[in-house]
Formats: structure tokens, C-alpha cells, sequence
């Protein structure tokens, strides 16, 4: 790594010299070059290890604003100037959420690699709208049951029923996202992710509460990765390879299971804007996010890992078994969308989450 | 009994310092921390996550960005400060309470206010996020401190100077520079210093309110995010250091200026 | 200014030009930056998330719904422990600081105490994460000697947040306290003993209610920092129970909702406006 051979020194001094430079960006901060992409993303395509390549490549910056939900990253792109953005990472399920506001631009399929991506995530009931493509899978995996195999019963692990009961008390954690969590919970009590509507809110808001009433804590990404890998729990909710293989190093006795119920299918998709003013380069961008290169680097990226959605994505023998690479025809075939609420449900949905983190 | 209040009280001192200490010794000690996770058993030391931090160019820029903003949005909040100050110190304005309330109602205000105000109304007038915008919402917290620290500053002793070189015949503008500023240096300093300080530590302004160049803490909770490693006990050393050695220059400075 | 250059030769009487001219730039940032914006924030909160005109469902949705009101409960509760318990600690440290420690070596004793002030906030939560965890220092300790048996749950609790908050205030009013306590000329206390007056009346009677200013003003400043703090809750409190401010970025991070936001911000401002006003006649800045 050059990382190791730089002097930081010396990386210090260069970054003091660039201290006039920032004053003068300060100045002209909001209005991004041309010659930059700006992406909207989720915390995994942040990892240098994934965009420098492509930057050095292309000779061009890729500025990055990592968002939380759906719901929000619209209202980032709503509070922009039209062109301010050039790419998005959104859930495949909310593809149509932007098509509707008007805001992509539909993606040539004849310069993308959509032959080679696993059929099943290809979700064209969503990335298609109106016979057009508008997103492109790029990544998946599942909100299901993580755990550490060598202080839970694995066999438990094959049922959500194991979640709520009184065996796992104060040894459970919950991934702090609404729409998996609320999707596992429906899974628990027999119904299907894709037909949710309001009149199911209150039973899985009663297992919701049986499963905080287990738990010992509510995470984000960071705090419940960190929590089981370190013992503080030895199950979390929600969890799955995104959770486990970027530690399997650090802690091999973690893993996932696909419970006899069923687990949340979780997708991530790329857009591009209608109004990018650098579409060649964003199309680029999208290309090589896709290629056999780029789809190992997203996979493994830093933030959390996940399955790369185009089968010939150039991973390691070690980086496919831990990624349980070659059991995802199973997986896939038992496995659910996640929720795609509409605004209504959404933010009734969020009150019943808001409920449960308050519940005592 | 005098020696039983004088043990008991150093106990005490000792245990409020160790509690005071004990999250900085640990954050110092696993940045040394040679494998992946800052919790004990203790593996290091290594220099590796030091490491990590300078090479990472989101952080350095970011730290160079805290800088800018700091600086920048201090030396907006002491002049507007100051120069308000004198103002209504020297002279007299109508309902100058009201006016001196309004100034330093900002400093009754929680930060988080202040940013979702500021996102609101910039959202409103189609402004872009910005370190400029964050740089505004750190200008808006810290002119009420400058202003009340160098205002109660502001003594009579000082009027007299002022005026015995308007007497002189100096014009108002060389009384300001010559004489009220040298005078008010050690406040208007303070103010700087305690700006400096604030801005160069927060976070929710700046995380409202910025998009792709952000600021220090923002980077650092985004790190916080990406997964817990001892990057982000070497940066918070890092973070440390850098600033003792700013208190340390400020209490030399301070010192200097301060006759006995 | 130059319109008033000699104007001003034996007394500030330069005209209303200059006077107007000094203030009205920092007046205007105030009116411009943070009026201005509390009444954007105002009108926010009346319209729907969704486009539309007035409505006041966002703050129904406060009163009506007890999870979000059970979050102004719980935050008044955090900062109100954090707020006594920071007092009592900081206060006997500060008087030790202030009588026991020698002239001398005060300022090095404050600059310890208030040392860990510039680890950065983000991070300072952070490493409480790291000594209360399950596996972290205080745990290891705890079971190393064999006093517990189990690991201690202290981190994602209440506990935690509790901690993070009184490390931080505990240092703030240390120097608030200490500061105040110098004031205090030993002619009181001394006059105090020549009326025969012990130690314990003498503090009960003249150095505490001398002191109890300073204690107010550190006392609000924590309680409006504690009660509008997004990280230590985040960071430490481990979701079990959400706070204001949590509440607060929650509707921005997850939806966008910037109306809901602003209407929880409004109610949240209102809160600190009633502290500030129970406090305010200790509050008042004065010229020297």
C-alpha cells in the first residue's frame, strides 16, 4: 500500500500549503466545478479504495454526500439547484419515488452489463418504469439474523421466533432502520413485505415491542457492528453479510442465517439525474461501479460489505466464501422485498419505529 | 479534624481528576492499538492508525477546512463584536438594553436551533449548503460571546484614554486603532480565542449545513459511522494535541500581555 | 466613519452616524442570521411535509403522539440529573481547588482539570463508549478483581449519557464555580469568623449564597448545551430511549421533514426561553 511508504509528514506539510487554497474555496464552496461528479450515496461508495481508481482514471473529483433514507436523500436533491447532482445510490424499491418527482434520466441498457447480473436482483418491476431503465442493481444482500455461532444455538437461528424469546434476552441487538426491521417483524407474523399495509401496523408493532423488550440496544450501522463483534450481543436484528463479512477477519465466528421464514432482500441501485450537466462522465461513473473491478471494490468496501450484484465480479476465492457467494440461488429464492411504503405508510411506519425505540 | 477535611478533600480531588481523565487516557492509549478493535486487551503500541489518518485526504482536508472556517467565522464574530461593543459602551443609543438583549440572545439558544433555522431559511431562499453557510451559523453563535466578553471589558479607565487622544486632536478612526484596540487587545484576543475554540469544535451546525467539504467533527462522525476503529482515537489525539498546543501558545500570549 | 472624523474631539458626541454605524453590522448579522431564520423555522412548522397550506398537525403530532413527548420528558429528566449532579461534583472540587491547593499552583490545577475540554466533542463521547463497554476498561477492571461476575451493562444506556454529560459539565463549571469562589474577598469570611461564626455556618451563610450567581449562570449554561445535544444521547444512549434533539434530526435524516423538525425545534426553543426566564436576574452582563 503507497499508504505505508508516504511520509505523513510530508502528506501534513502538502495539506498546511493547500490552507490559502481552502480559504479561496471557502469562498466559492456551493457551486462544485465542472469538472467534478457530485454523487449522492450511501457510506460504501465513500471508501477512497473504491473512487480513487476511477478519479485517477478519468482525471476528476467525485464529491460525495452520504444520506440516510430514501425519504431524505429526495429532500436533499429537492433543496439543490437543478444539475447540482449527477448520480445516486437509492434502494432499487425507490427507483419509481424519483421517477415520479421527475428526476432521472433514463440509463442506455446497451452500455450497461445486464446480462451478467444474478436475474433475481435485477428488480426491473422497479428499475424499469414505463419501459425505460432508470436504476441498476449494484449491490444486495439481506436484513436477516446475524450472530456469533459460538455463543448462540445455531439451530435457533433458523427461526425469527428465536428473537423474541426469553433464551436471547439482553443478548440482542436491533439495526436502527425502520423498513428491514419493521419487514423482519412481518416476516415473524406470517405476512408478506411486498402487501404491507396500515391495518398490519399494529401486530408488528406488538412484535416489535416483544423484540426491543429483548434487546439492549438499537444501532446504527457502526454501533450494532461494533456491539456484536466485541460481545456485547450475540445477535442482531436486522444483521446480515453487510455485518459479518467485513469483520469475519477480526471475528471469523460470525455469520447469517436465512430463517425458515424468510429474510428481507436489501438492494441498492444507480441512478443518474435529468439534469446532470456531466452525463458522459456520470454514465462513466455508473460503468465502472458495474465492471468486474468495480463491483469487487463495492463489495468489499469499508463501510459495510455486500454482495456485488454482477455475477463476474472480480472477487477473491476468500472474499466469495465469506460473502457466501455461492449460496445465493437458496437465498434469493427465500427471501422477501424490502417495504416500499408510500409516503403515507412511510410516516406511519416511522412512528411505530419512533414507538418502539421509546418503549421501555 | 482539619487533617481529616484536608485528606478527605485530596481524595476527592483525586478521584474528580481520574474521572476527568480516564475517557482521554483511554482514547490516547488504543490509538497506540496495533489490531482492529480500541478495546482491551491492549496490543499495541503501533503507529499504524496515525498513519491512516494523514493519508486519509478526507480527514487532512477536512482538518485544513475546520481551520479555514475557524478562523475565517472567529475573526468575523470578534470584529463585528468589538466594533459593537465600543459602540455601546461609548455611546449613548436609544433602547440600547433592548438592542444589547438582542445581540447575545443567540447564546441562550442550543446550537441545534440555531442550524435548523439556518437549513431552513437557506432551503428557503435556494442558498447551497456550504463551509460559507456552516462559517455564517459559527459567526452567529460566537458574536454574542465576543461582544459580551469584550463589552464587560470595556472600562471607564479606558474612556479616559480614548479621550485624552481625542483631546490630542487624533481623528476617531486613529483613536479606534491606536487606542482602543491595543487597550482591548487582551479581550478581543479572548473573544478570538474562545471563538476559535467553539467553532473548531462543532458539529451539528456544520453537519446541517455543509455538503461535500465539511469540517473536522463531521468527518469524524461520519469515520464514527463507517465502523469503529482506532482511526478514530488517533485523529481524537490528533485533535487533542493540536489543541493543547493552541492553549498552551494562548496562555503564553495571555501571559506576556498581562502585567503582574 | 470619515463623515465624523473631528467631530468627536472633547467628548463621544460624534453625531448619530458613528454610533449607528459600529453597531449596526453586528445588529444586522443577529436580524439577518438568526431572527430572520427563527421566523423562516416559524412558518415552516405550520405547513405540511407534503406541500399544502397551514396546518397545525406537526405540533399535534407533538402532543398527541406520547412517543414524541416522551421525548421532552426524557430530555428534561437527562438534563436535569445532569445539571444537579454536575453542580455537586464540580462545586467541592472547585472550592479544593480554590482553598485547599496551594496559590501557586492553582492555575496549573484548573488547567488539568479543564485539560480533557479540548479532545474534540465528538470524540470525547466516543471514548466513553469505549470505557463503559461490555469488554471495555471499566468492565475488564470490574471482573479482573472479581467484583462482579457479569460484565455491567453501562454503555446504550441512560447511565452512559448521564456520564458523557457530567464529564463535560463537571469541567465547565469547575471553572465557572472556581472563577467565583476567587472573587470572593476573605474580608466576608474572615468577618464571618469574627462574629463567631464556624466554618460550616460560614459557608452556609456567606461564601454559598455569594457563590450562588456563578452556580446559576454555569447551572443554566449547562442546562440549555445539555438539553440541545445530538451526540452524547446518539453516541452513548444506545437507542433505548430517544431525547429531543435525536427526535429532532431523526425527522430530517430519515425523511426530510423539515416542517416536523421545525415545529419540535420551536417547542424544544420554548422550553429553554421558560429556563431562561426562571433564571434570568442572575444572568445580566455587566461592564466591568
Amino acid at each position: 500500500m503507497s499508504a505505508q511508504t508516504t511520509n505523513p509528514l510530508s502528506i501534513l506539510k502538502r495539506h498546511l500549503r493547500t490552507a490559502c487554497a481552502a480559504t479561496a474555496l471557502l469562498l466559492a464552496a456551493g457551486s462544485a466545478q465542472a469538472a467534478d461528479l457530485n454523487a449522492l450515496i450511501w457510506c460504501d461508495h465513500a471508501d477512497p479504495a473504491l473512487l480513487q481508481p476511477f478519479e485517477e482514471a478519468n482525471g476528476v473529483k467525485v464529491n460525495v454526500k452520504e444520506f440516510e433514507g430514501t425519504g431524505a436523500g429526495l429532500a436533499i436533491v429537492e433543496q439543490s439547484q437543478p444539475g447540482d447532482w449527477d448520480v445516486m445510490v437509492i434502494d432499487s424499491i425507490d427507483v419509481p419515488r424519483g421517477v415520479e418527482k421527475g428526476l432521472f434520466e433514463p440509463l442506455p441498457e446497451d452500455k450497461l452489463p445486464l446480462a451478467d447480473l444474478f436475474p433475481q436482483v435485477k428488480m426491473d418491476g422497479s428499475t424499469v418504469v414505463g419501459g425505460k431503465r432508470y436504476g441498476i442493481t449494484e449491490k444486495f444482500g439481506y436484513n436477516t439474523i446475524g450472530f456469533n455461532k459460538t455463543k448462540v444455538d445455531p439451530a435457533d437461528m433458523q427461526s425469527l421466533a428465536a428473537l423474541t424469546s426469553d433464551k436471547y434476552k439482553g443478548k440482542i441487538a436491533i439495526y436502527d432502520y425502520y423498513l428491514p426491521v419493521i419487514g423482519m417483524a412481518a416476516l415473524a407474523i406470517g405476512k408478506k413485505t411486498a402487501e404491507l399495509t396500515e391495518a398490519d401496523l399494529p401486530a408488528i408493532k406488538a412484535e416489535l415491542l416483544k423484540m426491543k423488550a429483548n434487546a439492549k440496544l438499537v444501532g446504527e450501522v457502526t454501533a450494532s457492528q461494533t456491539a456484536l463483534a466485541t460481545g456485547e450481543v450475540d445477535i442482531l436484528v436486522g444483521g446480515g453479510e453487510w455485518v459479518t463479512a467485513g469483520l469475519a477477519k477480526e471475528n471469523p465466528a460470525l455469520d447469517f442465517s436465512i430463517p425458515k421464514e424468510g429474510a428481507v432482500l436489501w438492494s441498492q441501485s444507480l441512478t443518474m439525474f435529468k439534469d446532470s450537466k456531466n452525463k458522459d462522465m456520470a454514465l462513466k461513473f455508473i460503468q465502472y461501479i458495474m465492471s468486474p473491478e468495480g463491483q469487487a471494490r463495492l463489495a468489499t468496501s469499508s463501510c459495510y460489505w455486500g454482495m456485488p450484484s454482477n455475477t463476474k465480479a472480480a472477487l477473491t476465492d476468500d472474499q466469495k466464501k465469506t460473502l457466501r457467494f455461492d449460496e445465493q440461488p437458496d437465498f434469493l429464492a427465500r427471501a422477501q422485498s424490502y417495504p416500499a411504503p408510500n409516503a403515507d405508510l412511510d410516516k406511519k411506519m416511522q412512528d411505530v419505529w419512533t414507538e418502539m425505540l421509546q418503549a421501555q | 479534624m482539619r487533617r481529616i477535611v484536608r485528606i478527605a478533600a485530596w481524595l476527592y480531588a483525586l478521584a474528580v481528576y481520574g474521572f476527568i481523565f480516564l475517557p482521554v487516557i483511554v482514547l490516547v492509549l488504543f490509538s497506540l492499538q496495533a489490531t482492529s478493535f480500541p478495546i482491551p486487551p491492549f496490543t499495541g503500541p503501533s503507529l499504524r492508525w496515525y498513519q491512516a489518518v494523514l493519508s486519509d485526504t478526507r480527514l487532512t482536508s477536512a482538518l485544513v477546512n475546520s481551520l479555514a472556517v475557524a478562523i475565517l467565522s472567529s475573526a468575523a464574530a470578534v470584529t463585528l463584536g468589538f466594533l459593537s461593543a465600543w459602540g455601546f459602551a461609548r455611546f449613548t443609543l436609544p433602547s440600547s438594553t433592548l438592542l444589547r438583549g438582542l445581540i447575545t440572545l443567540p447564546l441562550t439558544v442550543s446550537y441545534l436551533i440555531i442550524g435548523m433555522g439556518l437549513l431552513v431559511l437557506f432551503n428557503w431562499a435556494g442558498l447551497p449548503k456550504s463551509l460559507l453557510a456552516a462559517g455564517i451559523g459559527h459567526v452567529v453563535i460566537n458574536l454574542p460571546l465576543c461582544f459580551a466578553i469584550i463589552y464587560s471589558q470595556m472600562g471607564d479607565h479606558q474612556i479616559n484614554i480614548e479621550r485624552a487622544a481625542r483631546d490630542l486632536g487624533a481623528p476617531e478612526w486613529k483613536v479606534l486603532l491606536l487606542i482602543t484596540v491595543p487597550v482591548m487587545a487582551p479581550a478581543i484576543f479572548a473573544g478570538f480565542f474562545l471563538s476559535m475554540t467553539f467553532s473548531w469544535d462543532e458539529f451539528v451546525i456544520s453537519f446541517l449545513l455543509t455538503r461535500f467539504d465539511t469540517t473536522l467533527p463531521v468527518e469524524i462522525w461520519n469515520l464514527l459511522r463507517s465502523g469503529l476503529n482506532p482511526k478514530t482515537n488517533a485523529v481524537g489525539s490528533l485533535v487533542f494535541a493540536v489543541s493543547i498546543v493552541l492553549v498552551v501558545l494562548f496562555e503564553l500570549t495571555l501571559l506576556r500581555r498581562t502585567p503582574a | 466613519m470619515s463623515t465624523v472624523t473631528n467631530s468627536g474631539r472633547a467628548l463621544p458626541r460624534a453625531g448619530r452616524a458613528l454610533p449607528w454605524a459600529l453597531v449596526t453590522p453586528a445588529l444586522g448579522w443577529t436580524l439577518l442570521f438568526f431572527v430572520l431564520p427563527f421566523i423562516a423555522m416559524g412558518f415552516s412548522s405550520l405547513t405540511a411535509h407534503d406541500g399544502g397550506g397551514f396546518t397545525l398537525a406537526n405540533y399535534s403530532q407533538f402532543f398527541t403522539d406520547p412517543s414524541y413527548w416522551r421525548a421532552m420528558v426524557n430530555s428534561l429528566q437527562v438534563t436535569a440529573i445532569v445539571t444537579v449532579v454536575s453542580v455537586l461534583l464540580a462545586y467541592p472540587f472547585a472550592w479544593i481547588l480554590a482553598e485547599q491547593v496551594p496559590e501557586r499552583w492553582q492555575r496549573l490545577a484548573l488547567m488539568l482539570a479543564v485539560l480533557p475540554f479540548w479532545t474534540s466533542y465528538v470524540v470525547r463521547s466516543y471514548s466513553w463508549l469505549l470505557v463503559l463497554a461490555q469488554n471495555g476498561v471499566i468492565n475488564r477492571t470490574l471482573t479482573g478483581l472479581g467484583l462482579v461476575g457479569e460484565p455491567l451493562q453501562l454503555a446504550n444506556t441512560r447511565f452512559a449519557t448521564v456520564t458523557g454529560f457530567v464529564h463535560f459539565f463537571v469541567m465547565l463549571l469547575t471553572l465557572t464555580i472556581f472563577a467565583n469562589l476567587k472573587q470572593l474577598s476573605p474580608s466576608y469570611r474572615k468577618a464571618a469568623a469574627d462574629l463567631g461564626a464556624g466554618p460550616v455556618r460560614t459557608f452556609l451563610h456567606v461564601v454559598l449564597p455569594l457563590t450562588l450567581p456563578g452556580i446559576m449562570v454555569g447551572a443554566f449554561l449547562t442546562f440549555v448545551l445539555c438539553i440541545g445535544d445530538y451526540i452524547t444521547p446518539q453516541i452513548l444512549g444506545g437507542n433505548n430511549e430517544l431525547l429531543m434533539p435525536q427526535l429532532v434530526m431523526m425527522q430530517i435524516g430519515r425523511r426530510g421533514d423539515f416542517p416536523l423538525a421545525s415545529a419540535l425545534s420551536i417547542i424544544l426553543m420554548a422550553v429553554v426561553t421558560v429556563a431562561y426566564l426562571a433564571c434570568a436576574r442572575w444572568l445580566k452582563i455587566e461592564r466591568a
